[in-house]
């Protein structure tokens, strides 16, 4: 079967279906429309050669067999129901095996300490010297030790081995798990409780990790652990998100708000010499959006040194937390004005339903703040002022729609605005947020959850291209080093071309 | 989209002090709030303290909702809350207000079960129960197919041991609302399938000669008491039929709505009428088309100030794509106005999908639902440059499984970029709803900004005046109607009449 172009398709489809009974002229404006509309889609602009077009048509055939059989039989479509319910289905997708296959570029939206899943979390809790303290409504504390901590514990502190030991190891770790995910196997109660509720949950999770993370022996495995996983998910570069933590040693010696980020780099060096096609790591420094000013500009100052120490490291700043909770960023202005000739931001906006509220209007401050991409803007689609300007100035939107589906914001993903950026050719990067709470994979979910429930039917390989080198384009990479990423890309997109190629066979 | 305007707020982007980030920031919220619908409406001095009466109810709805989003019930299904929004005075000031007009309604989901339920307790109803509940007038026992046994249902009411459990389980068949609706209806097919059967039910019940013309002239007091003046009535004709079997042609029902539109009008010398959009269901060929076709100008001849246009009904992504009919459509163009479904779909890139590019080419005065339009942007702009008015029906979207947070509907985004939207309610008697109070009701308060307030109202309620198939002369006529009406309930105004 040669490659036909969509508009080709389209027009083979009119005469089938309508033989010579509709006028050339009608027929003429019908593809005069869509193809002006498939012009501006994501994607649109790439030209394939020979081995992509074949490639294009193997994934095709899968994606619009699935997609076929779903609009045949809409109550097994998955994409309407809640992630959880369909999660473990995703692997038995042949589309799904093909994106795993193929390298996605960068992952610029992703929180560090919550890039690892469950199951990783769990073996870290297997490190010597770690003590756990279970209060009476069952939140948990985590503490590395020599001695019992002295930290305070409404119970008591007890080494997290001895506990293992006593009973049911297997019981025991399964429950464990449970307070590194949200994730129990399906939907039951996730999709009727409200999005603070939800937050509440999520919150939790991630002040439980943060506990078992900031012990700096830990704190390496876990990130090398985090880098690996989004590796061999086929991402060549990360931008983490993460707020500055003191870490601390098995002799209760705690280190400096900057050792972190040293940290960090290191250990990210150290994956890098290891691992030759893994291009780097940089990092947006966080600090919790419902924080004082002085809180905050403390961050701001010490993401300053940061920036100073390690320029090549840092990207930039950004606020965190539940957008509706938090403070607004036009309330935190005169700080973030002051700071903004200083550090780049990448500002969520607009991970919210509320329209016209000031979360909603976190949009206008993040592009008037010169926000270089935009968390979320899940809002983006209700302010045309916006649309224009982030195509106009070329803001990034991060977007996580696994995310946004499991926080609460969108019930059936057809109706994510995603669909509309793509459609108006907005330029979007596909993201993960916090992959490792949903048990999700580092990237590949979120895009074939888009690529089959949120784009077009229609939307081919060259949408996959787009994004994966949007996620370069949109890096805060300097150019030398963005080219080196693009070859890295590109070898490796090869490589992936001929391995779809050898699955033509199955057709 | 159409924001081409709003490059110039963004030159230079950025501000030199805090001053001038703030002034530039309210410079761009004011055209925003100025492109959204209603944003050019200019309130009198009366109007502008209505409206602060109105905007202090919602603020305190929506901010209530916004602190406490587990009570914030339209991210939930509206079978869920719909009994608390009675309570709310932000709907009981919309129920007063005067809409205009409903535009896209279809006639034998007009009025609900309470209603229909009534009409069994009429002579010479016969009853049959199989799977299905089978209902016919007749002078004799019926022989249309039936795997029980037709009876009258006086004595099947009557020799029931418990007649208000009767009537409650006979209730069931004349509503989709249920207490439990995630679990009965998981999906957009059992939704459709119950949606469907239940015009499969009443069908044969209403389209008895008489009961017809009571039930449409009721409907249309349901719809004027819900303060709507003006309805645009889709109708797929079915055959009316007497007692004694007569079975009479599509025709006679379409003179039938005449007939009855003009003793309503006697009636009530403050009701602009009603007009009649012939629909027949989209799942069939072309022949079968033709005769639609026919039909549709057989009726304009013979009534053309009753007759509005043409449109095809029916689940729109398991019948016909309009591309399938266009050498016919096209052929009728210049015959017959087309008020298409289209877009009444979350797939993206299907055939279904693209009705919309063939609405807007078949020069569709206006498209029902559109539901799909933000993923078309060049359709979006024929939209705009064409003035085809958008008929939005929030409820029924939400009912029949596009949406479930409402706020995710795609209205919101035509609010914003100030397309031109009509509300309307779909089969509002389906699902138990008003008229049309509820769905003017959540729109404002869910699904449009927080900010936007009775100019939006106001926008939608000439909307639906300036985008019906009125004659230019009926519609000036309309709009002067309508003004009469809306200074009564803004000079009428009480706010304190709210307070409880």
């Amino acid at each position: 079967m040669a490659f036909v172009s969509t508009t080709s398709v389209l027009f083979i489809l009119f005469i089938s279906i309508s033989g010579k009974s509709i006028p050339n002229s009608y027929i003429e404006n019908r593809i005069n429309l869509i193809e002006r509309e498939v012009d501006m889609q994501l994607g649109s602009e790439l030209v394939l050669n020979d081995d992509e077009k074949l490639a294009n048509e193997i994934l095709m055939h899968w994606k619009q067999k699935e997609i076929e059989e779903s609009f045949r039989n809409p109550q097994y479509f998955n994409f309407s129901k809640h992630y959880f319910d369909y999660k473990n289905d995703i692997p038995k997708s042949k589309v799904y095996q093909i994106i795993r296959g193929m390298p996605k570029g960068a992952v610029l939206h992703v929180h560090s300490s919550l890039m690892l899943s469950a199951d990783r979390l769990l073996n870290l809790t297997y490190e010597n010297n770690l003590y756990m303290c279970k209060n009476e409504i069952g939140d948990l504390q985590f503490r590395f030790s020599e001695d019992i901590p002295k930290w305070p514990c409404h119970t008591s502190w007890v080494l997290l081995s001895d506990l293992r030991s006593l009973g049911d190891a297997t019981k025991f770790d399964e429950s464990l798990k449970n307070y590194f995910t949200l994730f129990s196997g399906s939907s039951r109660g996730c999709d009727k409780i409200d999005i603070n509720t939800i937050w509440r949950k999520f919150e939790k999770i991630s002040n439980v990790i943060s506990q078992l993370i900031i012990y700096r022996p830990v704190t390496e495995k876990f990130f090398y652990e985090a880098l690996n996983e989004f590796y061999n998910d086929n991402i060549q570069y990360i931008e983490i998100r993460s707020g500055l933590k003191s870490l601390y040693e098995l002799n209760g010696t705690v280190h400096d708000k900057l050792y972190m980020p040293r940290l960090y780099r290191d250990v990210a060096e150290r994956f890098k010499r290891d691992h030759p096609d893994f291009v780097g790591v940089k990092l947006i420094v966080t600090r919790h959006r419902l924080k004082t000013d002085e809180e905050i500009r403390k961050t701001i100052n010490l993401a300053r040194q940061v920036k100073q120490e390690m320029p090549s490291f840092l990207a930039g700043f950004d606020l965190v937390g539940q957008e509706d909770l938090g403070r607004s960023l036009s309330d935190i202005l005169p700080l973030l004005n002051e700071a903004k000739n200083d550090l780049k931001y990448y500002f969520h906006g607009g991970e919210t339903n509320w329209y016209g509220t000031s979360t909603d209007e976190n949009l206008f401050d993040a592009v008037l703040l010169g926000s270089k991409r935009i968390g979320h803007a899940y809002g983006l689609i209700k302010h045309p002022s916006l649309l224009m300007a982030v195509k106009q100035y070329d803001i990034a939107l991060e977007v996580n729609v696994v995310s946004n589906a499991v926080l609460g914001l969108v019930h059936d993903v057809r109706n994510h605005p995603l669909a509309t950026y793509l459609a108006l050719g907005l330029p979007v990067v596909l993201s993960s947020d916090d992959p490792g709470v949903w048990g999700a994979d580092p990237l590949s979910h979120d895009f074939y959850i888009t690529f089959m429930g949120v784009a077009s039917k229609r939307a081919d390989l060259r949408l996959l291209k787009q994004l994966a080198i949007n996620s370069i384009k949109y890096s805060t990479l300097d150019i030398k080093n963005k080219e080196a990423l693009y070859s890295v890309f590109h070898t490796k997109w090869d490589v992936f071309i001929k391995q779809v190629l050898t699955l033509s066979t199955n057709l | 989209m159409r924001a081409v305007i709003f490059i110039l707020f963004f030159y230079s982007v950025y501000a030199s002090n805090i001053d001038e980030y703030f002034d530039k920031r309210y410079r761009i919220l004011k055209s925003e709030s100025r492109t959204s619908l209603g944003g050019n409406v200019t309130l009198n001095d009366k109007e502008a303290a209505v409206n602060i009466c109105l905007m202090h109810y919602k603020f305190k709805e929506v901010d209530y909702w916004f602190d406490n989003p587990r009570y914030f019930n339209c991210s939930r299904h509206y079978f869920t809350y719909k009994q608390y929004i009675k309570t709310s005075k932000v709907y009981r000031i919309i129920q007063d207000m005067p809409k205009g007009a409903a535009l896209h309604v279809h006639d034998m989901g007009l009025l609900g079960p309470h209603y229909l339920l009534n009409i069994t307790y009429q002579d010479n109803l016969y009853v049959c129960f199989d799977n299905n509940l089978h209902l016919l007038f007749a002078n004799a026992p019926p022989k249309s197919p039936c795997d029980g046994k037709w009876q009258l249902m006086n004595k099947a009411r009557n020799s029931s041991n418990n007649i208000t459990k009767f009537d409650a389980d006979l209730r069931n068949h004349f509503t989709l609302f249920v207490k439990n609706p995630d679990t009965i209806y998981p999906s957009i097919r059992e939704t459709w399938r119950a949606f469907m059967k239940f015009f499969i039910t009443v069908q044969p019940m209403l389209s008895y000669r008489p009961i017809w013309e009571q039930y449409f002239y009721d409907a249309l007091k349901r719809f004027k008491e819900d303060n709507i003046m003006y309805l645009e009535v889709r109708s797929i004709l079915p055959n009316l039929y007497e007692l004694d079997g007569t079975v009479y042609d599509p025709l006679v029902t379409a003179k039938t709505y005449k007939k009855v539109i003009k003793n309503f009008m006697k009636d009530h010398r403050d009701f602009l009428g009603a007009k009649l959009i012939y629909a027949p269901p989209r799942k069939v060929d072309r022949v079968k088309l033709e005769e639609y076709l026919e039909l549709a100008k057989r009726i304009k001849q013979d009534m053309s100030d009753t007759f509005a246009g043409f449109d095809l009904v029916g689940q729109e992504d398991l019948g016909s794509p309009l591309i399938e009919f266009v050498p016919q459509l096209l052929e009728s163009a210049s015959e017959l106005n087309y008020f298409f479904h289209a877009g009444e779909t979350d797939w993206y890139g299907t055939l279904t999908d693209e009705n919309l590019v063939d609405a807007v080419l078949l020069g569709a005065k206006r498209l029902g639902h559109a539901y799909a339009l933000p993923k078309h942007p060049q359709v979006l702009n024929e939209v705009i440059k064409k003035d085809i008015g958008l008929e939005v029906n929030v409820i029924s979207n939400a009912v029949l499984s596009l949406v479930r947070d409402i706020r995710n509907h795609p209205l919101s985004a035509f609010l914003a970029h100030g397309l031109p939207v009509v509300l309307s309610s779909d089969d509002p008697g389906v699902w138990e709803a008003d008229p049309l109070s509820e769905d003017f009701y959540i729109a404002f308060v869910a699904v449009a900004s927080r900010l936007s307030d009775l100019r939006l109202l106001k926008q939608l309620a000439i909307n639906s005046l300036k985008y019906s198939a009125l004659d230019s002369i009926s519609k000036v006529d309309a709009l002067r109607k309508f003004n009469y009406k809306w200074n009564e309930f803004i000079d009428n105004f009480d706010c304190s009449k709210y307070q409880n």
